[in-house]
């Protein structure tokens, strides 16, 4: 490399990504209470620890039904929204569009905010459901982003062609449009899946006494002798990550692959 | 049994399109036989594939109508029509099979196993894609995707097979190739081939005969042969092929002809279909094709007509030359076509020479 200086802003910019990460696993089977150097010894203490808390998995089991749930959604509504947005026009469609995305920018403070005001004075119980109404808000934009540029890239003549050979509107879309975008679904669901489940602002004001993943992790920072636990989850959570992006990814590819089109980036 | 005996298969009346304010297609009148190869032809944006979509369904008209075998086909949507299209780009399924792709048609039509595989299976082999059935479509070279999308349209034994510049993406040697196999294809299945080109040679050598195309209106429909020698007007003598331009006077006869004088050239009569755009006054124009032009040599005379010249530019084909000739009291150079052959030695530049020339190959226009 030409430039010194980049080289060592590359590096040290990716220790400050990925140190946090790899020392999660390493206090995790460190046999001390402490976390600090020097590390101490091997134990899988932590992981029993984690493994009978069912507080923790009640909570993960909560964040999985939500996670679910608005990733589904959002990708449902993102594919009405990608294929109106890229085959139709309408009036009005640059502002309705605008008003999709604008969650995206919009804090998610005022958004959880004001869904609790309106929840509170229209008088609806706080609980998943109200999560994932939340969660639909911010996760569709993403949807609606990444679903439009697999719908955008869709040769209309091939809709053409499938109608021209005697099928109806409905058999198309799902004969020949469905399986063209399946990759950008895939991208959806997973994008989707992830920020729902890292949530935490609109989990925390909008959940009532039901408490999610990233809301029980930030609650047992409190007690300083069930930190090394979390560390464990952590763990877990990262080798989970991995594996179903992994898995994703292999899908997406495939999925592309067989139609033979160009691989646009994905996201990794 | 001559095409214009058949009966009318397609009929454009009065067909208006509008998109938003611009007037896509101005008032299109035309009929087209059963069993006839018929083309769309003229410059790129004067409404071919627009036009053929309204055939197949995908364009609403504005006003007129469209007739496909007696029927308005306002009435019948796309998936129902009697008609199949061979898009531009081909639109082969990415994900499909070449033989789930030819057979696509067919899962309406709830075939066994067999019966779908031998019908996929003639239809490839109609288009020599014998054996390829098992391949991914898109991994097929452009000729085969051709192949495929028109094994793909022929399965379902339409009435008329649209085609939208089916061979602008091949290259020229394929293209030629492809240009016979069609033309073999269409005598052998004996549908209507409606054919959309910009190329007017693809459209000389394919079709019964061409409507050519411009700004949404039809300006001339024949057969090829009276489109080359009789063009009805200059911009349609012009897009087909080569014509040189001499300005003349004309005057009507008692026998329907014309006393034409050409300046430079002299006075001379020609009968009435010679003037398929019916011009006459001053400042009319007279065309004549380059290879209706000759060069005489040492000792040849003309059949008709001569007028000496100078050999102005030489361009060299092998097998054709191309001069470019300023004949002896008029303006412009004429452009005229020489068939190269043993003892006819190619003339170079400034090189005075005789043009042979015969009224009987002009035309005349306004
Ligand atoms: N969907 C459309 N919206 C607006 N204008 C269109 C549309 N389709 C075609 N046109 C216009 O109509 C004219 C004819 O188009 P087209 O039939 O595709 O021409 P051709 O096939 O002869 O090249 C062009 O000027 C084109 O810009
Ligand atoms: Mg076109």
């Amino acid at each position: 490399m030409k430039f010194p200086a980049l080289k060592t802003y590359a590096i040290v910019y990716l220790i400050f990504l990925y140190a946090p990460i790899v020392l999660l696993p390493l206090f995790a089977f460190n046999n001390s209470k402490v976390i600090a150097f020097p590390l101490s010894g091997f134990t899988t203490e932590w992981f029993q620890m984690m493994w009978n808390d069912t507080q923790l998995f009640k909570a993960v089991k909560n964040s999985l039904i939500i996670a679910v749930s608005s990733s589904v959604l959002s990708t449902c509504l993102g594919v009405f929204a990608a294929r109106a947005s890229t085959r139709f026009n309408f009036p009005g469609k640059g502002s309705i569009l605008g008003l999709i995305m604008l969650p995206m920018v919009l804090p998610e403070m005022i958004v959880a905010m004001s869904l609790l005001v309106v929840l509170l004075t229209i008088g609806m119980p706080l609980s998943i459901l109200t999560i994932i109404m939340g969660h639909l808000l911010i996760c569709t934009p993403f949807a609606v982003a990444i679903l439009s540029s697999a719908f955008q890239s869709l040769d209309r003549s091939l809709e053409e062609a499938a109608y021209d050979l005697g099928e109806t509107p409905a058999s198309t879309f799902r004969l020949i449009v469905l399986p063209l975008v399946m990759p950008g679904i895939i991208s959806s669901l997973l994008i989707c899946f992830t920020i729902s489940l890292d949530e935490f602002i609109i989990a925390y004001f909008l959940g009532g006494n039901q408490t999610v993943l990233s809301v029980y992790i930030y609650g047992q920072f409190r007690f300083p002798a069930r930190v090394p636990a979390i560390m464990a989850l952590g763990t877990v959570l990262v080798c989970l990550s991995i594996c179903l992006l992994s898995i994703a990814e292999f899908y997406r590819r495939r999925g592309i692959a067989r139609t033979g089109a160009k691989d646009t980036g994905g996201f990794l | 049994m001559t095409v214009s005996d058949k009966p009318t298969m397609i009929e454009f009346r009065d067909v208006q399109k509008y998109y938003g304010d611009y007037h896509a297609l101005r008032g299109i009148n035309a009929t087209i036989k059963a069993g006839e190869f018929f083309s769309l032809l003229g410059p790129s944006g004067c409404g071919k594939t627009t036009l053929l979509r309204t055939i197949a369904g995908f364009e609403d008209i504005s006003s007129g109508a469209v007739l496909i075998d007696g029927k308005d086909a306002a009435q019948i949507p796309p998936n129902k029509r009697p008609t199949n299209m061979v898009f531009q780009s081909y639109a082969i399924f990415p994900h499909l099979t070449v033989e789930q792709n030819v057979g696509f048609g067919l899962r309406r039509e709830n075939l066994s196993k067999d019966e779908m595989g031998r019908r996929v299976g003639e239809a490839l082999e109609m288009v020599g894609l014998k054996g390829f059935g098992k391949r991914a479509a898109h991994a097929l070279s452009g000729g085969q995707r051709q192949r495929v999308a028109l094994a793909r349209a022929l399965i379902l034994k339409p009435k008329v097979l649209l085609l939208d510049e089916p061979l602008s993406a091949l290259d020229k040697k394929l293209r030629e190739n492809m240009q016979v196999e069609l033309i073999k294809l269409q005598r052998q299945v004996g549908i209507t081939f409606i054919l959309v080109t910009h190329d007017q040679e693809e459209a000389l050598v394919m079709s019964d005969r061409i409507a050519v195309m411009f700004e949404g209106q039809i300006a001339q429909l024949d057969d090829p042969e009276t489109l080359y020698r009789r063009p009805k007007s200059r911009q349609v003598a012009d897009f087909i092929g080569t014509m040189n331009f001499l300005p003349a006077t004309a005057h009507p006869t008692s026998d329907g002809g014309f006393d034409v004088d050409v300046a430079g050239l002299g006075q001379c009569h020609i009968p009435a279909d010679q003037a398929p755009g019916a011009a006459t006054g001053n400042g009319v124009n007279v065309g004549f094709r380059p290879e209706t032009l000759t060069i005489l040599y040492e000792g040849q005379q003309p059949t008709d007509r001569e007028t000496p010249g100078t050999v102005e530019e030489v361009v060299y084909y092998g097998d054709m030359t191309y001069y470019d000739v300023k004949l002896d009291g008029v303006a412009e150079p004429v452009r005229l076509s020489m068939r190269n052959v043993p003892g006819r030695p190619v003339l170079d530049i400034g090189t005075r020479t005789r043009v042979a020339w015969s009224p009987s190959a002009l035309v005349l226009f306004r």
